[in-house]
């Protein structure tokens, strides 16, 4: 069981992700906008953040990917990116190039999101 | 494009805009070319005149201004060329500069013509009066007035050494008796008619040509408005697009764990339900993809391009179909060509468009066929081709194909659904890469879908 904090502005999305992930016993807590996360990531110590790219701006998320990592507490903690064009990150998951200064997260997922892929990603995560 | 639509761009006076002098450079090799034929017509012409009519002219003369002629404009020629090739906003300023001289030198080159050939009585001397069209189209009105002020300074040159004898007159008329250079009522009335008209032949042309130019510019400038109006068209389907999507990818997120039993068992008169709402989100899901894709290439000036290896990204393309071929029990094969590999462009986008090709093919193409991906060399561009055995288009909508939601009338009947947008896609893919897609089909034998994508082009 993992603690995994949920950053997205859009409801209905992060409250499917909160039933696929409770129902594998992790423990979840739901962050509406980018400040609204970066308060809950001061607050507790989580072991996963999946964060939203675009909230109130294009690149809310990237912002927020930055402020997260920029925190001693939470160097470690991984991000797993939501996007739904993972071109836009100018990263390459897969061969990890690209610039991890400009956007320091571990992994991503290209929305619609799929259970199963949700899950075999957060466990993957979990388990580095 | 006309020579008159390309005229109306020309200044004489001013540099031209860089498309404008590509305009002006077009109307200057047109002139050219037809100098060429100019060329022949006076050897032609000359030895008419010496074996079937037997004038008594000085040849040699006649022949060495052909020669003269065509030695300036293979020189004119090497200029444009050259100048064509640096390219820059040096065109402009040579285009314009050839324009003004090219006139000059033809109308010398007819004067010494028509001086070795008859002087004022040669019925040819008229053919001034072509020139003076050429300078209204190609020259501002102004300097069309010029050359044609010095069309005539020349004819009156002419005319007045050959009535002084300053110059000889040959005479072109069978019988000496009949030449008109020693009457100077005649050469008056000639001189008088000749000005007039020139000067009444560059006001027509000119003021057609300044009509023409003048609807150009209000054309241009409503084709700008409507560029504008539909890239304001464009940002609000992508916006629009955008909401739906982001509205499509919730509903999906809430009935995927429900119906992957996330949520617990479901029983089946629902889940069937689920289900169909499911499959059909997902179809909305794909048209929405589609339909953001083409607005962002068509509202993208030009795509990020690098240098790929096409082998790897036609071996990605083929792996999309793999699955959907081996279930219909489709020959799939593919083959790029040697020394086909490297190219530069969107490596996402041409892989897309490969297997966007591929993926038509196999969907349209019945049990047991076949599907052939091949990449060959095509000089400067590489020619990617998907052959395919299946149901053709009909020849009447093969114009069609291309075009944004259509679909021939037999894939429909076939595919009930289908965005009709993926060729428009490979269609915007090719252009924004300076390449061209078509297709080849037989209603009921198969197609061939072509893709010429140039080296180096992006």
């Amino acid at each position: 069981m993992a603690k995994i904090l949920i950053i997205d502005d859009d409801p209905d999305i992060t409250e499917s992700m909160r039933i696929i992930l409770e129902s594998c016993r992790h423990s979840v807590k739901l962050a509406k906008n980018g400040e609204e996360g970066l308060k809950e990531a001061a607050a507790a110590k989580y072991d996963l953040v999946i964060l939203d790219v675009m909230m109130e701006t294009m690149s809310k998320g990237f912002e927020v990917a930055r402020a997260l990592k920029g925190v001693p507490a939470n160097a470690k903690t991984p991000i797993l990116l939501l996007t739904a064009i993972k071109e836009s990150t100018g990263l390459d998951f897969e061969t990890e190039a690209g610039d991890k200064d400009w956007l320091p997260v571990d992994s991503y997922l290209e929305k619609p999101l799929k259970p199963n892929e949700l899950l075999v990603k957060v466990e993957s995560l979990l388990r580095k | 494009m006309n020579s008159s639509s390309k005229s109306s761009r020309c200044s004489a006076s001013s540099a031209a805009p860089p498309a404008a002098a590509e305009g002006l450079a077009e109307s200057l090799y047109w002139l050219i070319r037809l100098r060429w034929f100019a060329v022949a017509g006076i050897f032609f012409t000359a030895l008419l005149a010496r074996q079937w009519l037997g004038l008594r002219l000085p040849y040699g003369a006649v022949l060495a201004v052909a020669a003269a002629l065509g030695g300036c404009n293979f020189l004119l020629l090497a200029y444009l060329d050259r100048a064509r090739a640096a390219a820059g906003p040096g065109l402009a300023r040579v285009t314009n500069r050839l324009a003004n001289a090219q006139i000059p030198l033809d109308l010398l080159c007819l004067t010494a013509l028509v001086h070795l050939t008859g002087g004022v009585e040669n019925p040819f001397s008229y053919y001034f009066v072509f020139h003076m069209i050429i300078a209204s189209v190609l020259l501002s009105r102004r300097a069309s007035y010029l050359q044609a002020a010095f069309a005539l300074l020349l004819y009156l040159l002419l005319a007045g050494l050959e009535y002084t004898g300053a110059w000889p007159h040959y005479c072109a008329a069978s019988s000496p008796g009949l030449c008109l250079r020693g009457d100077l009522l005649h050469l008056l009335g000639s001189c008088a008619a000749f000005g007039t008209t020139l000067f009444i032949a560059v006001y027509m042309a000119s003021s057609i040509s300044h009509k023409l130019r003048q609807k150009e510019a209000h054309l241009r400038a409503a084709n700008e408005q409507l560029r504008e109006k539909d890239k304001i068209k464009s940002n609000y389907v992508l916006r629009v697009t955008h909401d739906i999507k982001e509205h499509l990818a919730a509903i999906q997120a809430c009935l995927d764990p429900v119906l992957h039993g996330v949520t617990g068992p479901v029983p089946p008169a629902q889940e069937s339900l689920i289900k169909r709402s499911y499959e059909r989100t997902g179809k909305l899901m794909v048209f929405v993809k589609a339909l953001l894709e083409i607005t962002r290439i068509k509202l993208s000036r030009k795509m990020e391009a690098a240098d790929f290896s096409l082998r790897r990204t036609a071996e990605s393309a083929v792996n999309h179909v793999l699955e959907s071929a081996a279930a219909k029990n489709i020959k799939l094969t593919w083959a790029v060509n040697a020394g086909v590999d490297e190219v530069r462009g969107s490596q996402i986008y041409i892989e897309e468009t490969i297997a966007g090709f591929l993926a038509n093919a196999v969907k349209y193409t019945p049990e047991g066929g076949s599907v052939d991906l091949t990449i060959g060399d095509a000089g400067a561009s590489v020619l990617i081709r998907v052959k395919d055995t299946g149901m053709g288009i009909p020849a009447d909508e093969l114009p069609r194909i291309f075009e944004e939601f259509f679909r021939a009338r037999n894939a429909k009947a076939a595919e009930r659904t289908g965005t009709g947008l993926g060729l428009s896609i490979a269609r915007e893919v090719a252009l924004r890469h300076k390449g061209r897609v078509w297709v080849e089909s037989e209603e009921g034998k198969g197609s061939v879908f072509y893709f010429a994508l140039p080296r180096a082009a992006a």
